[in-house]
């Protein structure tokens, strides 16, 4: 389940096929150049939206990688007696403990790190997918674009949670599948998207004219579309992961998530369920959440950021 | 009396500003804006799981009888004290042989006005007979005729002698109603308006929200205080153990323990803890099913009992029942009394991780060079797949303590876990089942010992029998036991029974967990508490005889 | 002329797409694994009466084509098939859920569209200022929240800590209402909090789109011509540039829609909310097939209709574009 991206460019409200492209809808985008790159990174540098979310970015890398292997958490080292269950803060255990008498921080830290690798593999399925399907529609244009896009529409109505609800309920609950469910309810934005600029790209001079001269089809998206849609590919994924992780952590939070495998969002679904809110033990239900937030914040504000970096147009909306 | 819901001014919704402070007059108090009764006149149950239906030949919720079991009478109820009392039957003998029960029945009147007579307790024994249908199908098994000789008098005739007498367990069906109806009829019927002669009538079932039934005026027995009866569900147990803070509901029957523990020490609630008669378990695949697709090496003895020397039941009742709970052993739970075999500490398969490891070394299972999991003789190792049900919490965080304490001990367990439906489907697949360890649970379908013994048979292969085990020897046991009336030679066989089924350690019994429940001590007072619980128990006597305050 | 084809198209494109969306649900949950019958029984010893019966009540005793032709016949009468876990007919269960998650839909989405664009106009005319980057952060996070998570802290804060609303089911139960208007003051104190969720998880959308929009529209040359002619700026700002920025809010009131749908499922769990969501909840849990996809399909529906209705909407509203 992809959020359809906060920015007004990408991954904003697509317009109805064949409709006038809105002011705001993802048609027009800059001329793509070399040096590209060092232009989003200074932009990204100097926009203060960016700033925070480089940091967050930051934050967020070294909580998940850095954090499990300083502080290891054992998911069996749950307590002997039935005194140290649900316990508050202390110095032996910073966050609590939670129902089984586990420490409630390093499991923060390894279900940090569930919660990333789900997001991020999950989106590099979407990507692919909608990048593979929005390439192919653009280019080849005609029949291709016209099935193509109509799935991808069919898909865009489907109501994504009840979706991937039950998939995930059917085929079963560990990692590896709900981070297929989830990579294969995500693609539908991306691959409008890609397929716009890949028009556009297509009637380019340049394009016509080194086809004229006789390349193949293979070679003249391998060279000239592919680099020339990355751009746009890489800001979009930034801003996919955000919906995927939350897709992860509410699919876990109703109980469909992989329960050995603790991600945030299990943790919640526990926490949840064994009358942690009700007992007020806020060290186990509210950091869970907030880092959640911390993530999605920092892919979205940093995919925000280099939304706006390529397209000039959006930066007078600040 | 008091809700959760407290004064408050209806906002307007036009685009005001609602988002920004909740400071708007709210007063912190119990004092409803929406008033329910002064003195208590409704009983107000808060649980988390909803019967699955209204109709009685077809539900197997527990949930479905305990609404059920005071909309019909059976014929013998259970009393407070848990011994047999007059339901539709005022007496009952049995014969010399014990094969045939005479039941004397009392007047009473169906809930839609018609008289009720012999007739319809004859039609019920023999639907459920001849159409096996329904969960009562098993106590009239070897039910040979059911006969009126008159309007209030009912002759049951068995091919065997029963120790457990139907009439308990049987609710009575009004013939005029169900009469004419296919088995398919029955399958598809929701029996949206049940019908019965019991001490209520049923009002309506507000599907996801509540059930609701009010006292019928027109009942044989004494008047209950309680004009309603409110089963309220809730969808997480957090919330409703805060209803019974809040006063929002009288009664919870099944309260998790950490959420109980929360409970201590609130105002004007009491939290009790009783003995049940359930039990979760570790089972073990021992088909003797050529297609079965259970690890063999499971068939062998000593494995099963390393697997069990290496788990510490006090452990998983500490963490997975926050000690509210007994560590198990035999298949009959503590509640049933004498009934549960108490095996000396010494002699039972239970928290000794190095007698595990010495009866796998002597049987030649062992380590090959610097591996952390045994080889058995014939060059496998020991790994085994475990299952467990993805939402009973327990039993997931029992799993992983039960794989964590047999890799210490050189046995590989790998886990996953599967929605309740699928993991039935999986176990109980009888041609071919293909499984290698399970946690689960039993709740015991009547009071009486011969439900749980029940569930090892060979003949309960392809029904309740969850691992497949067949003994001869067994079945021995449990038949002498099953027709034997006379209680002291009968307890005898039951113990032996059960010592004989402990020993073959295909069932590891973790815990006997108790019945956690808590109640409002300023609405309805007399909650007597009795093992298995105040309700949501085998007896319906608890909410016939509480007054209000 | 072209207009009413452009309608007609649409018309025709909704019942396509309805007819896949059909398909695609029976192919999803008849052709997943799992065996019906042992659902069905729950507790293990079925008679192979009970299994025959079982079968034959459920249809499942036909060929799979067989299945879906008798499925397509059952939809048009309206027979979504028989609930698996409460043996009745699932258009009566819906029937008792559906209006209750309309409701909710209803209000979350209108305070949405409301708020969102309130927010983001008042955020555009302010550009540049205090107030505007303080909006746009705080959508910013507010999109970040995870739904169920919102619900959470809203429900241990206003509900458990301050008491100030109920956080469980939709009214008081067993209470005795002494007029009409009391009712709906309970109806609406237990809307509160799972209304409140989901507006502050989908405003950002608004906020944003709704601000940019108004934005790009201002410095339209239009827009300077007016504001030369001497209109108060205020009526100028609310006549034109809102109208004008209506479009693209059109747009994303289609998509608020599907991600009402999929939040009100995370909502209605977290406040036991009798609707919709919980019914497909509590069926994933139970596997009971026939609900959900029934729930599914209704989902579908909705969004579809919303969807057509807003493409409809945005021809009337947009003289620019025209089908050709």
């Amino acid at each position: 389940m992809v959020r359809p991206g906060v920015s007004t460019g990408l991954g904003g409200p697509p317009p109805e096929p064949g409709a006038a492209v809105t002011t705001l809808g993802g048609g027009q985008v800059a001329e793509p150049r070399a040096g590209e790159l060092r232009r989003v990174w200074r932009y990204l540098l100097a926009d203060p939206m960016g700033r925070v979310g480089l940091v967050l970015f930051v934050i967020v890398v070294v909580i998940s990688v850095a954090g499990p292997l300083l502080f290891r958490f054992n998911a069996a080292s749950v307590s002997n007696s039935s005194n140290g269950l649900l316990a508050p803060p202390s110095a032996q255990h910073w966050l609590g403990t939670d129902e089984l008498g586990r420490d409630v921080f390093r499991e923060f830290l390894s279900a940090a790190h569930v919660s990333l690798v789900v997001g991020l593999a999950a989106t590099a399925i979407s990507m692919v997918l909608g990048a593979g399907i929005g390439i192919a529609a653009g280019y080849y244009g005609r029949w291709a674009d016209t099935v193509l896009m109509r799935i991808t529409d069919f898909f865009l109505v489907l109501p994504q949670l009840p979706l991937v609800i039950a998939l995930a309920a059917f085929f079963g609950q560990n990692l590896g599948i709900i981070i297929l469910v989830i990579g294969m309810t995500g693609w539908p934005t991306t691959a409008r998207i890609v397929r716009s600029q890949t028009l556009s790209l297509r009637e380019r001079q340049f394009v016509t004219r080194v086809r004229s001269v006789g390349a193949s089809n293979l070679r003249i998206l391998r060279v000239h579309i592919l680099p020339n849609v990355m751009p746009l590919i890489f800001a979009n994924t930034v801003l996919v992961i955000g919906g995927a992780i939350l897709a992860e952590a509410t699919l876990s939070f109703l109980g469909l998530g992989d329960p050995v495998q603790v991600s945030w969002g299990t943790m919640l679904h526990f926490a949840f369920e064994s009358g942690a809110i009700g007992r007020g033990a806020w060290w186990y239900f509210i950091p869970p959440g907030v880092g959640i937030v911390l993530v999605v914040l920092a892919f979205t504000l940093t995919g925000h950021s280099i939304d706006q970096a390529l397209n000039p147009r959006l930066r007078g909306s600040r | 009396m008091s809700s959760e819901s407290s004064r408050r001014t209806f906002l307007k919704r036009a685009g005001v500003l609602a988002l920004a402070v909740p400071g708007v007059a709210a007063t912190l108090d119990a004092c409803a804006a929406v008033a329910t009764s002064a003195k208590a006149s409704t009983i107000r149950v808060g649980w988390a799981i909803e019967p699955d239906t209204m109709n009685p030949l077809t539900t197997y919720s527990t949930e479905a009888v305990e609404v059920l079991q005071l909309v019909y009478d059976n014929l013998i109820h259970y009393s407070l004290k848990l011994e047999p009392e007059p339901g539709l039957a005022t007496s009952w003998e049995y014969s010399a042989d014990g094969k045939t029960i005479t039941y004397k029945l009392r007047q009473a009147t169906w809930h839609d006005g018609k008289p009720f007579t012999a007739a319809d307790a004859v039609f019920t024994f023999n639907l459920i007979r001849s159409k096996q249908i329904s969960q009562y199908a098993q106590w009239v098994a070897d039910l040979s005729s059911a006969q009126a000789p008159d309007d209030r008098t009912l002759v049951l005739e068995f091919s065997a002698p029963q120790a457990f007498n139907p009439g308990l367990a049987v609710p009575i069906l009004p013939q005029h109603i169900w009469q004419g109806m296919s088995a398919s009829d029955i399958q598809k019927d929701a029996n949206s308006q049940p019908i019965g002669t019991g001490p209520y009538k049923f009002v309506n079932w507000k599907h996801g929200q509540s059930i609701e039934i009010a006292r019928n005026d027109g009942w044989w027995g004494t008047k209950p205080a309680a004009e309603k009866i409110t089963w309220i569900l809730f969808q997480n147990e957090d919330v409703m153990g805060q209803s019974l803070r809040t006063g929002a509901v009288d009664i919870c029957p099944e309260i998790p323990p950490t959420i109980w523990d929360g409970l201590e020490g609130a105002t004007k609630v009491k939290t009790v803890s009783m003995e049940s008669f359930s039990f979760h378990h570790i089972g073990i695949n021992v088909s003797d099913n050529a297609q079965s697709g259970g690890n063999p090496l499971l068939k062998d003895l000593t494995v099963r009992q390393a697997l069990s020397y290496a788990v510490d039941r006090q452990q998983l009742v500490n963490v997975a029942l926050a000690g509210h709970g007994e560590p198990g052993s035999v298949i009959l739970p503590v509640g049933f009394g004498d009934w549960h075999l108490d095996i000396p500490q010494d002699k039972q398969l239970d928290a000794n991780p190095a007698k595990a490891e010495e009866l796998l070394e002597a049987a030649g299972y062992k380590y090959q060079g610097s591996a952390t999991v045994r080889t058995a003789p014939n060059g496998k190792p020991l790994s085994f797949r475990l299952i467990a049900i993805e939402t009973t919490s327990v039993d997931v965080a029992a799993a992983q303590i039960f794989r964590d304490a047999c890799a210490k001990v050189g046995i590989e367990l790998t886990l996953t876990t599967l929605d309740a439906n699928t993991l039935g489907a999986t176990v109980y697949n009888a041609k071919a089942p293909n499984w290698d360890i399970f946690v689960w649970g039993w709740d015991s379908g009547v009071y009486d010992p011969d439900y749980l013994l029940g569930v090892p048979l060979c003949s309960q292969i392809g029904s309740n029998n969850d691992v497949y085990y067949c003994n001869r020897e067994y079945d021995q046991l449990y038949n002498e036991q099953s027709v034997e009336i006379d209680r002291a030679k009968r307890l005898a066989l039951v113990h032996e029974a059960e010592q004989f089924y402990y020993d073959a350690a295909s069932y590891i019994i973790m815990w006997y967990q108790d019945k956690l429940q808590g109640y409002r001590t300023d609405t309805w007072k007399g909650w007597t508490p009795i093992r298995g619980g105040m309700i949501l128990n085998f007896t319906r006597d608890n909410y016939l005889k509480v007054q209000p305050v | 002329m072209s207009r009413l084809r452009y309608i007609a198209g649409k018309c025709v494109w909704l019942v396509v797409t309805l007819y896949c969306v059909v398909t695609f649900n029976f192919v999803l949950f008849h052709v997943l694994p799992g065996n019906p019958v042992r659902l069905l029984a729950r507790s293990g010893h079925l008679t192979p009466q009970a299994v025959a019966d079982i079968t034959r009540v459920y249809g499942l005793n036909h060929s799979l084509p067989d299945q879906y032709v008798i499925y397509l016949g059952n939809l048009l009468h309206g027979d979504l098939g028989i609930s698996y876990t409460y043996r009745e007919p699932v258009s009566q269960l819906l029937g008792q859920y559906l209006g209750n998650t309309i409701l909710l839909l209803f209000a979350a989405t209108i305070l949405t569209i409301a708020g969102g664009t309130l927010f983001g106009v008042i955020a555009a005319n302010r550009r540049g200022g205090g107030y505007d980057s303080a909006t746009v952060t705080a959508s910013v996070i507010g999109w970040s929240l995870p739904t169920f998570w919102t619900g959470l802290i809203l429900a241990f804060v206003l509900g458990v800590w301050l008491h100030a609303f109920p956080i469980f089911g939709m009214e008081t139960p067993n209470a005795i209402y002494t007029s009409q208007f009391q009712r709906i003051e309970d109806i609406a104190s237990h809307l509160f909090l799972p209304t409140l969720t989901l507006v502050i998880v989908n405003i950002a959308q608004f906020v944003l789109v709704a601000r940019a929009s108004v934005i790009e529209v201002l410095a339209e040359d239009f827009m300077l011509t007016a504001t030369a002619k001497g209109l108060l700026p205020r009526r100028v700002l609310w006549r034109h540039a809102v109208r004008n920025a209506l479009l693209p809010i059109v747009t994303s009131s289609a998509l608020l829609i599907a991600l009402v749908v999929g939040g009100a499922i995370e909502v209605e769990t977290v406040f036991s909310w009798p609707g919709m969501g919980l019914l497909v909840y509590n069926a994933v849990l139970n596997r009971d097939y026939p609900v959900i996809e029934a729930a599914f399909l209704v989902f579908a529906i909705v969004v579809l209709i919303v969807n057509f209705a807003s493409d409809l909407l945005y021809q009337a509203l947009d003289p620019r574009v025209r089908e050709s």
